[in-house]
């Protein structure tokens, strides 16, 4: 594939370096000293000039591409450098970066002719909500912008009776939520209605947010949902992160530096707790009693203040602390000082964009198990077999399709719901019949 | 380079009022003199019962006179700003009361002679208030009583036009509160907005009027209320959409039927309700607006707590009991807390609790952007709120906690503005039973602590009765001379909801160094 990377920071070096083995890479670049050191470490070629210039994009050959990812730090120029793309070269596919997840409100309404669009800030709060968003799960992920979780459950004997030794047709299993498969021992399962989970088994989960929440409540009572988060800034990131949690019904409490932005906030987030303060005073995590927090959430914009209070709020007596960091390096000081997670939004948003680029009808896999399970993100072909059955009609083929992403909402079909033709489907399989499943669909 | 008397010519003399006076003439002649229009209807009312229509008639040609003459004296002063507007929203009140009382004069009836008391039934009149001189009502013809219910009905419309077009300007948050429930975009064309705003809320002003007028007629015409005529209908009807509250009855609405008392009940509480929501809930059929709105809410709320202690006052007390207790613990409740100050009983008699609940309403009043008068549910919504916060804030000092009215945050001005009018209203009210009092012991009036603070409340109010003397059956008219002028001065300053008038006292309005 050709790809053309718009911007070599952080974030077009870390997709450079993973995407140069297999592909003929072209890097854009207005600053000559960022270009030379890829130039030099990688096989690329590299362009100085401004990525959103027509005759920049046009005289760098832009017209074979197959991929555009623009990935500078600046919204406004990565969107208009696929704009100019679509005009050079209609056919290649575009991905943008952005730190603003107002884009990506608009991308999904469809109003920006962008192919694929990835916002740091919602993802940074995806990668958050995995970590915490159901304490009791093995794994977490998260698919379709949030709104299909896949959560894998050790069954034990402290689970729910009322799902635990039923036929799981009779079981009051959660609305939105299917149970994608259950692996006892060597053995996977793709459950029927007659099926009984044991303790001992492992199950693996799809379904909404709060139905996920339910699906931990089940498995083990009492392990209880998180319901104190404290998010330290309430910037971009940090009002992201508010915003991803409370949609899954955690508690939220917000600290903010800035007067004008914790009241903004305030406004528009009514079920976050909203403080103003540095977040840092004693008197403060005291009186608010910070420490008795589960889970703290470090997002201010400078790695050293999120270390301080990081560490401060540890003193507190915070048992789980995840921190963004900015700077790579300083990941180590941070897990240096007992920082469980450090997230870095550059790597989490570069990731997604390789993910994307890899192949884009397969938006994002995720792996369970080592690399025994994979659940698969895949756009349906007008050709399938499959397209235009009943799910209930469909054969079992040792693969499950959990949900369905249909015009950017999330379905969690029944029986007798119907596959389209351009559907998302997220598919929990075993990884060696994946290619199958890619065939098929 | 100039001589001194150039620069001095250069600088000029400082104006001695910052308030351009002749430009308020202007505008307050023209609305005199327009006005003065609105005596012809009794006119014509007098002519059809074979009465007089000279004072009406009389009333108008001094009215339109001054008004013209104001008008023609200040011709081109129209340099009319924000400025201007309050006192012309204070003088055209003042005014107005004027050419209620001429008729009350011209026409010679002995218990409005006096022109303090005449003035004072003219303000009780054009603040929808409700509170009277008269001993005897009976004594005055029908045009005279028709006046008297008319002036109520056009102090209504009034307080609508002044709600939707000046006083929003005046920022007295007036508007906010009332803007907050409108449909339709928010900036657009503010003019035509505010035009076509103004004109559906009007209308629909004028169709529960009628509506009411045609169902309490309706009575009259099938027999369900023997003392209702075609004339008590349209009469009521005018005094009961703005929750005013005069009756051409002696005995108020206790003469007519439980029919009609229910039918009052229910077009009072909708006086009471804010017009824009009801235009939402009866002309766009979106009746689920009113159940979301948390203001409605509240009143609702708080008008079925208050019925159901009178009710459960006059059973525990034998005053009355199956359905004519809960009548008439419904009606007094309703009609106190919407400021309308119909009765339907005499509720001087009914025990301390009863009378300490009533005294309790006259300080709730019904939702903004009625007509109604006093505090307004929204206020103590929004002040509850903001005690709340201030509660909280003792243990969270760094929350940051913006105060949401239907989901919609409400700006931190605006909710100053509400508590600072609470606590003007409240010592305008102190010191208006202080002054009350003050003057009955001049006098040597025997005047009780809760016939004083009744009145006060009642007049800053715009409710109408109060206690003692000043009963629902009662007359104002023991009250000296000086205190009929303050009780007047009371009920205009609940009507423009004190602020406006309150800014007239202050230098800084007045100069502007």
């Amino acid at each position: 594939m050709k790809i053309f990377v718009i911007g070599a920071g952080q974030v077009g070096t870390t997709i450079v370096q993973a995407l140069h083995d297999d592909h003929d890479v072209t890097v854009v670049d207005l600053d000559p000293a960022r270009l030379e050191p890829l130039a030099h470490r990688y096989d690329v070629s590299t362009v100085e000039g401004n990525g959103a210039s027509r005759r920049v994009l046009a005289e760098a050959g832009l017209a074979s591409a197959d991929l555009l990812i623009a990935c500078t730090s600046r919204d406004e120029a990565n969107i208009v450098s696929a704009m100019m793309s679509k005009a050079v070269a209609p056919r290649t596919t575009t991905i943008v970066r952005t730190t603003n997840p107002e884009y990506l409100e608009v991308w999904r309404e469809g109003q920006l002719d962008v192919d694929f669009i990835v916002s740091s800030e919602v993802e940074t709060a995806h990668a958050i909500s995995r970590s915490i968003g159901v304490p009791a799960a093995r794994q977490t992920d998260v698919f379709a912008d949030g709104q299909i979780h896949l959560v894998e459950f050790d069954v034990e004997e402290g689970s729910s009776p009322t799902i635990v030794g039923v036929p799981m047709r009779q079981a009051p299993l959660p609305n939105d939520s299917k149970i994608a498969g259950i692996i006892r021992g060597e053995k996977m399962i793709l459950p029927g209605g007659n099926e009984v989970i044991r303790p001992g088994d492992r199950i693996v989960v799809i379904g909404s947010p709060a139905a996920a929440q339910a699906w931990g409540e089940l498995i083990a009572p009492g392990s209880g949902k998180v319901t104190d988060v404290v998010i330290f800034g309430a910037g971009r990131a940090g009002t992201a992160i508010a915003r991803v949690l409370l949609e899954q019904g955690l508690g939220v409490r917000m600290i903010e530096a800035d007067r004008e932005r914790a009241r903004m906030v305030a406004e528009a987030l009514p079920r976050a707790r909203v403080f103003h303060s540095t977040g840092v005073e004693p008197d403060f995590l005291e009186r608010e009693r910070i420490g008795e927090a589960q889970v703290a959430i470090f997002a201010m914009r400078d790695d050293m203040k999120n270390h301080y209070a990081a560490t401060l709020a540890r003193v507190h007596g915070v048992g789980f602390t995840i921190a963004i960091v900015h700077d790579p390096p300083a990941i180590e000081v941070f897990e240096h000082a007992g920082i469980d997670v450090t997230i870095n939004p550059r790597a989490v948003t570069a990731e997604e964009i390789v993910r994307f680029a890899h192949d884009p009808r397969t938006q994002q896999v995720s792996m369970l198990e080592g690399d025994r399970f994979e659940v698969l993100d895949i756009t349906t072909r007008p050709g399938s077999e499959y397209v235009g059955k009943a799910f209930r009609d469909m054969p079992i083929r040792g693969a499950l399709i959990g949900a369905i992403v249909r015009d950017g909402t999330a379905i969690f079909p029944r029986g007798d719901d119907i596959l389209r033709a351009g559907d998302r489907a997220i598919i929990f399989t075993e990884s060696k019949r994946v290619p199958d499943v890619e065939q098929a669909l | 380079m100039s001589t001194q008397a150039g620069r001095a010519r250069l600088i000029g003399r400082r104006r001695s009022l910052a308030v351009d006076l002749r430009g308020v003439a202007n505008l307050v002649g023209a609305l005199t003199k327009y006005l003065s229009l609105a005596t012809l209807v009794p006119a014509g009312v007098a002519l059809g019962y074979g009465e007089s229509p000279w004072p009406f008639l009389g009333a108008g040609a001094i009215g339109g006179a001054v008004g013209v003459s104001a008008e023609l004296a200040t011709r081109g002063h129209r340099r009319l700003g924000v400025r201007e507007g309050f006192l012309v929203v204070s003088l055209t009140w003042v005014v107005a009361a004027g050419i209620a009382a001429l008729p009350y004069l011209l026409s010679g009836e002995p218990q409005l002679s006096k022109p303090i008391d005449a003035y004072f039934e003219g303000m009780s009149g054009f603040t929808t208030t409700g509170a009277t001189v008269l001993t005897d009502n009976q004594e005055l013809s029908r045009s005279l009583l028709f006046w008297r219910q008319l002036t109520q009905w056009l102090g209504g419309i009034g307080i609508i036009v002044l709600a939707l077009t000046v006083l929003p300007r005046l920022r007295v948050g007036g508007r906010q509160l009332f803007e907050s429930e409108l449909p339709g975009p928010e900036i657009d064309s503010l003019r035509t907005r505010i035009r076509d705003t103004t004109r559906t809320i009007w209308l629909l002003y004028v169709a529960l009027t009628v509506v009411l007028a045609g169902i309490l007629w309706a009575y009259d015409l099938t027999g369900i209320d023997d003392a209702m005529t075609g004339y008590d209908a349209i009469a009521h009807a005018l005094t009961t959409i703005p929750t005013g509250g005069f009756s051409t009855r002696f005995l108020s609405i206790e003469e007519f039927g439980a029919a009609t008392q229910w039918t009052l009940v229910l077009f009072m509480i909708l006086g009471g309700a804010n017009f824009a929501l009801l235009y939402r809930a009866l002309v766009r059929r979106r009746p689920q607006a009113l159940a979301r709105d948390e203001e409605f809410r509240l009143y609702i709320a708080l008008l079925a707590v208050a019925a159901l202690v009178l009710c459960a006052q006059l059973v525990a007390e034998g005053i009355a009991d199956g359905e004519e207790a809960i009548r008439q613990g419904v009606f007094q409740a309703v009609a106190t807390m919407t400021t309308t100050g119909y009765s339907n009983a005499d509720y001087v008699s009914w025990g301390p609790l009863a009378l300490m609940t009533i005294a309790g309403l006259m300080f709730v009043g019904a939702s903004a952007g009625s007509t109604s008068g006093s505090v307004k549910v929204v206020r103590h919504l929004l002040l509850g709120k903001l005690l709340r916060r201030e509660i909280d804030q003792t243990v969270h000092p760094e929350l940051v906690q913006p105060i949401r009215l239907n989901r919609k945050v409400v700006d931190e001005r605006t909710l100053r503005a509400g508590s600072v009018f609470i606590l003007l209203y409240i010592g305008i009210f102190i010191a208006g039973a202080l002054l009350l009092m003050l003057d009955a012991a001049r006098v040597g009036l025997d005047l009780t602590v809760l016939e004083a603070i009744g009145a006060a409340a009642s007049a800053l109010g715009n409710i109408g009765p109060a206690f003692g003397f000043a009963g629902p059956l009662g007359s104002y008219e023991p009250f000296s001379d000086a205190s009929m002028g303050l009780l007047a001065l009371l009920m205009l300053l609940g009507r423009l909801e004190v602020i406006p008038i309150v800014v007239l006292l202050t230098r800084r309005y007045w100069r502007n160094v």
